[in-house]
């Protein structure tokens, strides 16, 4: 018979145990979504997944090393391009292939550096958190030459003043070009879907400042393609990531959806 | 020299043999003689029967043999053979001169000479020469020509500037204006050298009628020793601005065996195209092809030429010169994609604003869902892909992306099929998962107008592709569109160099009439046709089978700069929308004529489906060299549906526009502008050597002879023996005939010696 101190004990380390046994799944959830690391997936998930290319469409994840890794030279578990990889990439993609005709990939991520000579295969790019965004000599030179042939990169998923990061990475890689706003009139948000007016509170990061979209036309000419699009205050990654879950509202989700549709179609036609 | 030679042993030419009839005339005492003749042959035979001495029989045989010839040549002449002609009667026959007054006549090929000087020496006036051989037998009427003939009678009425030479038209003229006269010949001195386009059988024929003689003289060589020619350019007739164009050049020289030249193209002056060439070996023409790029509007004459090397006897035909109305006009190509993909983007962007190709595209982004751009308005295409001919008709040319058979109806199958059949559009269809048989074209009104067999049960496996590596044929490396660099070599290196592309459409066999301009090499090191042509009906068809021909342009190893990607396509939907016609579509039967000679012009005219109108109201306003404006109505040609003609009288040299209008019912159907030139051609100069082929054929085929200038000695008396005209019968003795004489001496000498060496005394 165990004397009621010792209940007491029992209970607080039993206690203790169960809290840090939940703390410790709540920051593997924190860090790694709610299903872990999707072991029940399959194949093509690691973060070195390159899709073979075979004639079509693939999201491309654009992998970078952040200021601080390079400096540390420790690397996080989960990266700040990875955030939202892969179920963001494999929800998105198949969004894309039920409303539209786009023959993908869906069942290979892509993760592609800015440098590597396949990244030319895949003209339509996506990168995660430009705020940390950091690149070689070689990096910049590659994009440069992507995006001068006709590739076109979608930036997502930063708020607050990440912005200043982009605007400082793009000016390395084209030192002339220039960001400008979006109105809801340019083509890419008819592309597709009609997406007639860009609310600036509908941005996943809404609390820090209005959602805003930015865009670098070829030559700076307004009247000529795109060549990059960066939606300020805004993740879509996290939306399409949770789009099955409960945690975000369908609204959201499903604008998100639009937003990249509109974004890919775009880049597949302009 | 032949000649000579005869008339010393048979005291006649041979013109009077072949002319005569042989004949004996026989007297009363031929026939004794004969008898007396008879008796001595039996006397000779009996006399070789019995001869002693150490002869054979053989030897018997022979010298009776030759006993007998002396007889039988004896008993020949005793019957006084005769050789009767028909002789012409001095002064009571005419004979026609035929001068050739053509600008080949002045080049200086004998002996430094121009081939003129033979005629002003020979006919010039009528105490020198053949001339006055002739005026003391014949009453001579001269004529020269050059495109026609005319009466001449003085030495300077030859100006030896003719344009052309037309010699059948000079003969048939001369015939009629001298017809009724007794004629006894025709002498025509000419080099030969016909720029008629009609043959001169008519000609021929007309002369054998009359049985009228032609006796030819050829002046000039017949090969000129140093000199190199230009031969025939051909161009089309019109190109779109900023085509790189592929003509072929053919060269053939004598006497520059292997040396280097310059080939130059000048656009009216301006040099677009410069190579260098080494000479094909003499007397073999050589293709030479050449590349240059017409980027200036309107009517362009271009000359091809080699600058004249030394000691060339003739520099006229070192250039040519070739006319192509350039086109500066948007040209509208539909394209019609079926599902979102970077080949669409790529193909769009290989094509810059404001060039004359306008794609206007139609892409399909999800079921039921259309993009459209490049549209001139709302209301193009409004309605997906056109379900008039009208609308589809709009277009100059098609192109057929990743889209399967499904998505078109029936209806819309046949008028693509109608559209390059019937319109003479260009229809290309790209490679992808949903284009070709893997589309289900297979059996389609489509598949009879691609250039590939479709085949429903050979299809690439589902998710499987090709990876191949391009490279052109030998049938597509003459042509611009495979043209990626400078120079053939530089291309071919590019070729080499350019990234692998993926195929998912499975095609093993073209049509018979195709041409496979571009092969892949996949990694099986098999081959298959990537890029393949026909013509089709009015129109032309392509087939490429690449789907992501935009690595070319992306690839990491492309330069930015690079335009490798964008020159292809601009070249393939030039090619593509090249010569298709308008609905009011002008044709010219000659591009150049002669200042003073009618032009045809003619025109095709067609309603919005292309089917050819015969009641439309079509006038053709000219403007003259000068500026005068003209009108003329055309009118249908009553054989032709739909073509319309009228003959515009040409009077100044220079460039001519005609502007065609063609209204039906009040409403406009369109218009038209081409050009076309009055000026003196140049064939004169081309193939300008003695043509001594033609000349004989003239006098043989009629009944005359030809001659060289230094054998016509003989030609005078020549004449007098065609055996036309006022004539007598001449009668000739042939008995005394020098060659009688050495015959009979000779068989003589003959039997007795060998009687010496037999033996007999």
């Amino acid at each position: 018979m165990l004397s009621a101190w010792r209940k007491l004990a029992l209970l607080v380390v039993a206690g203790v145990l169960a809290i840090a046994g939940l703390a410790d799944v709540l920051v593997e959830a924190r860090q790694e979504g709610f299903f872990g690391r999707e072991r029940r997936r399959g194949p093509e998930i690691s973060y070195d997944a390159k899709a073979e290319y075979d004639g079509r469409f693939s999201f491309t994840r654009v992998r970078y090393s952040t200021a601080s890794e390079l400096a540390s030279g420790r690397f996080r578990r989960e990266p700040t391009w990875a955030h939202d990889f892969p179920r963001a990439d494999f929800n998105f993609l198949k969004i894309l292939g039920e409303l539209t005709f786009v023959a993908s990939f869906v069942d290979q991520g892509n993760v592609l550096t800015l440098d590597d000579p396949d990244l030319a295969r895949f003209p339509i790019a996506y990168m995660s958190e430009p705020g940390f965004w950091t690149m070689s000599e070689a990096e910049a030179a590659g994009l440069r030459a992507y995006l001068l042939k006709g590739g076109f990169i979608i930036f997502d998923d930063f708020r607050g003043n990440h912005i200043q990061n982009l605007f400082v990475q793009m000016r390395q890689v084209l030192p002339d070009a220039r960001f400008q706003r979006l109105d809801a009139t340019h083509p890419v948000f008819h592309s597709f879907f009609e997406i007639n007016a860009l609310d600036p509170r509908s941005g996943y990061y809404s609390d820090e400042g209005d959602a805003e979209w930015w865009g670098i036309f070829e030559d700076n000419d307004t009247r000529k393609r795109l060549i990059a699009i960066a939606n300020n205050n805004h993740d879509l990654g996290e939306l399409w990531e949770y789009s099955d879950t409960g945690y975000v509202p369908v609204d959201l989700s499903n604008e998100a959806y639009k937003f990249g549709v509109n974004y890919v179609i775009y880049g597949l036609t302009h | 020299m032949f000649d000579a030679l005869f008339k010393t042993f048979f005291e006649l030419s041979p013109v009077v043999f072949s002319q005569g009839e042989f004949r004996f005339a026989a007297s009363p005492g031929s026939y004794l003689a004969a008898a007396a003749i008879a008796v001595a042959a039996g006397l000779t035979v009996v006399a070789y029967r019995q001869t002693q001495g150490n002869a054979r029989t053989r030897d018997r045989v022979a010298l009776a043999g030759i006993r007998l010839a002396i007889l039988g040549i004896i008993l020949v002449c005793m019957f006084r053979p005769l050789l009767v002609v028909k002789a012409a009667v001095p002064q009571q026959n005419f004979v026609g001169v035929l001068l050739d007054d053509s600008r080949s006549m002045l080049i200086a090929d004998v002996d430094g000479q121009p081939r003129s000087s033979y005629v002003k020496n020979e006919f010039g006036a009528t105490d020198r020469g053949l001339l006055k051989a002739l005026s003391e037998r014949f009453t001579v009427r001269t004529f020269r020509f050059s495109s026609a003939p005319a009466r001449t009678t003085q030495d300077s009425e030859l100006t030896f500037g003719g344009s052309q030479s037309r010699l059948g038209a000079a003969l048939s003229g001369v015939r009629q204006e001298l017809a009724g006269l007794p004629v006894a010949g025709l002498v025509m001195i000419s080099d030969g050298a016909d720029t008629a386009d009609s043959a001169l059988g008519e000609a021929i024929l007309g002369l054998k009628a009359e049985s009228l003689p032609v006796f030819t003289i050829g002046v000039g060589r017949e090969t000129l020793s140093k000199d190199i020619q230009v031969g025939r350019v051909v161009t089309p007739k019109t190109a779109l601005k900023g085509t790189t164009l592929m003509v072929d050049v053919v060269l053939s020289q004598s006497g520059y065996d292997g040396q280097k030249v310059t080939l130059d193209v000048e656009d009216e002056g301006t040099l677009v195209s410069t190579q260098e060439i080494t000479l094909p070996d003499a007397g073999t023409p050589a293709s030479i092809p050449v590349r240059f790029t017409v980027t200036e509007a309107g009517p362009r004459s271009l000359r091809f030429r080699v600058s004249p090397q030394a000691g060339e006897l003739v520099t006229e035909n070192n250039a040519r010169e070739a006319l192509i109305d350039v086109r500066d006009r948007k040209e509208k190509i539909l394209y019609f994609e079926g599902e979102p993909r970077f080949e669409y983007k790529f193909i769009r962007r290989a094509i810059p604003e404001g060039d004359n190709i306008i794609v206007t595209s139609l892409i399909r982004t999800a079921d039921n869902k259309y993009m459209r751009q490049g549209v001139d308005g709302p209301d193009e295409l409004v309605a997906a892909f056109p379900k008039t001919r009208e609308e589809l008709f709009a277009y100059r040319s098609l192109i057929i992306g990743s889209l399967e058979a499904a998505a078109l109806t029936g209806d819309q199958h046949r008028m693509i099929s109608e559209f390059v059949d019937r319109r003479g559009g260009g229809l290309l269809m790209l490679g992808g998962p949903r284009a070709f048989a893997e589309g289900g074209y297979a059996g389609t009104a489509v598949a009879d107008v691609l250039p590939v067999v479709l085949d429903r049960t050979k299809l690439q496996a589902k998710g499987t592709v090709m990876r191949l590596t391009v490279k052109p044929t030998r049938a597509g490396a003459a042509t611009a569109v495979t043209q990626l660099g400078a120079n053939d070599a530089a291309s071919a290196e590019r070729w080499n160099t350019l990234p692998r592309v993926t195929a998912v459409n499975r095609i093993d066999s073209v049509k018979p009439g195709a041409t496979v301009l571009l092969t892949g090499t996949d990694e099986s090191r098999a081959e298959k046709p990537m890029l393949i042509f026909q013509r089709y009906g009015r129109g032309k068809s392509f087939a490429f089978l690449p789907q992501d021909s935009w690595n070319w342009q992306m690839d990491a190893s492309i330069p930015v700069e690079d335009m490798t990607h964008e020159n292809y396509w601009r070249q393939l939907l030039r090619w593509l929308v090249d010569g298709v016609p308008d609905q009011v579509e002008p044709a010219l039967t000659t591009e150049r004529v002669e200042p003073g000679e009618a032009a045809t012009l003619t025109a095709n005219i067609v309603d919005p489906s292309f089917v050819e109108l015969n009641d439309a109201t079509v006038m053709a306003t000219i403007t003259a060299p000068d500026g005068t404006i003209s009108d003329a109505a055309m009118s249908w040609d009553g054989e032709h549906a739909g073509q319309y003609t009228v003959s515009i009288p040409t009077a100044a040299p220079g460039w001519y526009e005609a502007k065609i209008d063609a209204t039906r019912q009040g409403k406009l159907v369109g218009s038209a502008v081409t050009h076309f030139r009055a000026a003196p051609g140049d064939a004169e100069y081309f193939d300008a050597t003695m043509h001594a082929g033609t000349l004989r054929r003239i006098s043989e085929e009629t009944g005359g002879r030809f001659y060289d200038p230094a054998n016509t000695s003989t030609l005078a008396d020549d004449l007098r023996y065609t055996g036309r005209g006022v004539t007598t019968v001449e009668e000739h003795e042939l008995w005394h005939m020098p060659i009688v004489l050495l015959l009979l001496v000779g068989l003589m000498c003959a039997e007795w010696g060998y009687r010496r060496v037999v033996g007999l005394a």
